[in-house]
């Protein structure tokens, strides 16, 4: 019999396992071919203001806490952007050691920081004084929890609303577990719980204005980052079977204790993924670690114009993906309920990143199909309609996003903040985290006045 | 491929290239293979004197790193060979018998005059070309020898001595730089007959210290020792050894030069200082005996290109290029020039010079370049150690003709 607190043996770890980190050696290796540059460049690349420049110079003289210090002061989600950033495009992008030979794999030695400092059990964080003053929290993604942390560093009394289970919203539901897995987000999530934010998860506001409502209860402030919860389906003939999934449906099953289930429904079977960034490569690859025989990614852009991170890319391709650029399906067949294949055709977009209908020009005589037994839609997804409801006074732009305060992220009712994709649409964790900090930050000005 | 033959005191080495007494000369097995792989000759493991039985401490080895760089330098306690002389005695008959070309010089080490006596001639019976004294192994447990030895001029002396008077062979007398001019033990040296002077032995040294329990390495459970130190980190003390033995002209002995030795281009550098063989350990400790093609290749080719026809030709050929500082010509001065077509923008050089240098750079911060001020520079020329743009380097000295040297103004404080 289980034991209480015996850890369930997943079959997860078999399928996935996150990049194998540096040794210390490894990481002391990669710090010193850092130019160690003046004003550096890495460091303006963070949109969590991580400072890179500043903690490999620390790695480099051997201040390895002092280090880990750096990282988690800025960034209290710091191994897990290490982890899951598109570093190319940030830290790394204008690292200048590229002008000797390649960039510093920044990502990594943050990540190996952070786990270092984990693994001494060196807690860097000072909390300031209790100010018995109450902050509500509205979803655990990467904005709500560093928002959280921040709040809880200066004695704020934080609690975060969790319709969810467990916490981490995107970052447990949203990415695969090749990239991010369930120990290092718990580790990650359990120094926010370390500051004393209290959590109420499996909470899910109902009535109209409940959000709103808080401040009524003792809460001085809000922070919304539920996120965007609504997947989107392209409205086709076929795409209602139960065998079509939204990504979101598809990394759910994957992250929660499903996966035995799913790896057994796709085990040698063909799955076409609709979409071209980089959750549709994530999901691909995970069809491929889950040993799905072939994987379409089938989307409108171009080769050259695919929005999906290189490194997802090419994921994706070193696990035998076929991509299938400037295409669009236009069917999704089916047999007895059950999807047996996609049909579509070559396109032509008029102008780049514009899929309105008018813009996609089909290529006559380029009609193919393939045979599939999933269909997994992977191109985006919205706020959830809900949430209008439940914050009846907060103004919404026309896209269904919270319209904010660029600067301070305040919404249109004072004292309720807003950060992460509920504002910004898709976008990345770290751009997240910035959200968290700002919004803290604004919080903690309105509080004060 | 070039002859790298050397003849030093009428014995012929097949090139320059040697094992030094030590870890890797330690059995004719481990010689022999070394022959193999190229090098030239061997100095055999020092072998001390059978009054005193040796067992050597462990662990006896500890590498100083630097940063990413393994093996920077080594620290060792190892005494003098723990084998049975018997067993050194056969090995040198073997190597003598088996590689009749490739020299063999035995390190030795008397615990008193008598031992000296006795070492030098049962190896000179068993067919040694050479001895090779010690008188400078920084760490010995036994009381009066190594360093103590060499630290003690006149011992030097009586030690060579005795020696001299009982074997036929060359002697090289193996000095220690654990001293304030090591001219004056190599001179007491010459005094009683040595034939040569090998420089330097192991350093005195510590390179860590265990931060976390306090104790020097390597750690002898909980102990530790000042104590001998080799390597690349010692090769600029040990090359500083040779030009001042080689440009003491009383003294005129051959050298052979010991001390951080791992490419030929380092070798080059010994023989130009004015050594004729070179020895070395942390280099095989660290790369192995298939060191030897690259040194023999090297040389080989870097002869090729100065156009020299024998080893001999480089030996002391920058000899005459040291000075004293007052010799040198102050009229003259110049300025850092930088190629800043190839800069990349990371500011380094910036960084050095307005906190170690004569802050006589600026920054341009929307370029990400480099502004010098060639009047302010005094060409320390640190920017050009730190700017990562190397092959050919991005920052160079050049003269430039009637400049005059530029004091910085008084301090505004």
């Amino acid at each position: 019999m289980k034991q209480e607190g015996e850890k369930v043996e997943s079959k997860k770890d078999e399928y996935f396992q996150i990049e194998k980190p540096y040794t210390l050696s490894q990481a002391i290796v990669e710090a010193d071919r850092c130019l160690l540059c003046y004003d550096p460049l890495c460091s303006q690349g963070c949109p969590a203001e991580v400072e890179p420049g500043r903690f490999i110079k620390k790695l480099r003289l051997r201040n390895l806490k002092g280090a880990f210090k750096v990282i988690k002061e800025n960034n209290i989600l710091g191994g897990i952007c290490g982890l899951v950033c598109p570093v190319d495009k940030l830290c790394e992008e204008k690292c200048l050691a590229s002008g000797i030979d390649r960039v510093i794999n920044i990502g990594k030695l943050q990540r190996f920081l952070v786990e270092y400092g984990w693994d001494i059990g060196f807690n860097p964080i000072n909390k300031e004084k209790d100010k018995n003053v109450d902050v509500a929290v509205i979803g655990s993604g990467p904005a709500g929890l560093t928002c959280a942390a921040e709040l809880a560093k200066k004695g704020y009394n934080v609690t975060i609303f969790e319709k969810n289970e467990k916490l981490g919203g995107i970052l447990r539901y949203g990415i695969p577990p090749f990239k991010l897995n369930d120990d290092f987000l718990d580790r990650e999530i359990e120094d926010v719980l370390n500051l004393g934010v209290k959590v109420k998860t499996n909470y899910e506001f109902k009535d109209k204005g409940s959000i709103e409502n808080l401040l009524k209860d003792s809460f001085k402030a809000i922070f919304v980052s539920a996120g965007l919860t609504n997947a989107y389906r392209l409205k086709i003939p076929g795409s209602d079977s139960k065998d079509v999934l939204t990504y979101q449906d598809f990394l759910w099953q994957i992250n929660s204790d499903k996966v035995d289930e799913i790896a057994n429904k796709i085990k040698n079977k063909n799955v076409a993924i609709i979409g071209g960034g980089s959750v549709a490569m994530d999901v691909a690859t995970t069809c491929k670690l889950l040993n799905a025989n072939n994987v379409y990614c089938i989307s409108l852009e171009s080769m050259e114009d695919l929005p999906a991170d290189k490194a997802d890319l090419h994921k994706a391709i070193d696990h035998y993906v076929i991509i299938k650029p400037q295409s669009q399906i236009k069917e999704i067949t089916t047999k007895d309920g059950k999807v047996i294949g996609v049909k579509g055709n070559e396109v032509k977009l008029l102008k780049k990143g514009d899929f309105s209908p008018s813009n996609i020009k089909d290529i006559p005589n380029s009609e193919f199909s393939f045979n599939v037994d999933f269909v997994i839609f992977a191109i985006g997804s919205g706020v959830d309609p809900k949430i209008k409801e439940l914050l009846p006074s907060v103004t919404f732009d026309d896209k269904g996003y919270i319209k904010v305060d660029k600067e301070s992220l305040e919404t249109s009712v004072k004292g309720i903040f807003a950060g992460g994709e509920i504002v910004s649409g898709p976008s990345l964790a770290v751009n997240a985290v910035r959200d968290g900090k700002r919004g803290a930050k604004s919080i903690i000005n309105y509080l004060n006045k | 491929m070039k002859d790298l033959s050397i003849t030093v005191c009428g014995v012929k080495f097949p090139n320059p290239f040697l094992l030094s007494s030590s870890v890797v000369s330690n059995t004719a097995e481990m010689v022999a293979r070394a022959f193999d792989a190229g090098f030239g000759g061997v100095s055999f493991k020092g072998i001390g004197g059978p009054s005193v039985e040796i067992i050597n401490p462990a662990p006896r080895m500890h590498s100083y790193n630097l940063g990413s760089k393994k093996l920077v330098g080594l620290q060792n306690v190892e005494q003098t060979t723990d084998r049975p002389l018997e067993d050194n005695i056969q090995d040198v008959k073997w190597l003598k018998k088996h590689y009749p070309n490739n020299p063999v010089m035995v390190n030795i080490m008397g615990f008193n005059k008598e031992e000296w006596k006795y070492l030098a001639q049962v190896f000179e019976d068993a067919g040694a070309d050479m001895l090779e004294l010690n008188f400078s192994c920084p760490h010995m447990s036994v009381e009066g020898s190594g360093m103590k030895v060499g630290q003690a001029f006149k011992l030097v002396g009586d030690f060579t001595d005795i020696v001299k008077r009982n074997v036929k062979i060359p002697v090289f007398a193996k000095l220690t730089s654990n001293v304030t001019d090591i001219t004056e033990p190599a001179m007491y040296a010459k005094e009683a007959g040595a034939d040569g002077i090998t420089a330097v032995n192991t350093v005195r040294a510590i390179t860590n210290i265990d931060i976390n329990n306090f104790v020097p390495c390597p750690n002898i459970f909980g102990k530790g020792a000042l104590s001998g130190y080799s390597g690349p980190g010692i090769k600029p003390i040990a090359l500083k050894c040779i030009v001042e033995l080689a440009k003491k002209e009383e003294l005129g002995l051959p050298l052979a030069g010991c001390g951080g030795i791992e490419t030929w281009v380092d070798a080059v550098e010994f023989l130009l200082g004015g050594a004729s063989l070179v020895q070395m350990t942390t280099s095989i400790v660290k790369y192995g005996h298939r060191l030897a093609e690259d040194l023999v290749e090297g040389l080989s080719f870097y002869m090729e290109d100065k156009g020299f026809n024998k080893v001999e030709d480089i030996v002391g050929k920058a000899l005459p290029n040291f000075y004293e500082t007052k010799d040198f010509d102050l009229s003259r001065q110049g300025a850092a020039q930088f190629d800043l077509d190839r800069c990349i923008g990371c500011g380094v050089c910036y960084i050095a010079c307005q906190d170690a240098g004569g802050q006589c750079i600026e920054w341009d911060s929307k370029k990400r370049r480099p502004i010098p001020d060639e009047e302010k520079c005094y060409s320390c020329m640190i920017c050009s150690f730190v700017c990562p743009i190397d092959n050919p380097p991005l920052i160079t000295f050049k003269e430039i003709k009637g400049k005059k040297i530029y004091t910085p103004p008084p301090s505004k404080l």
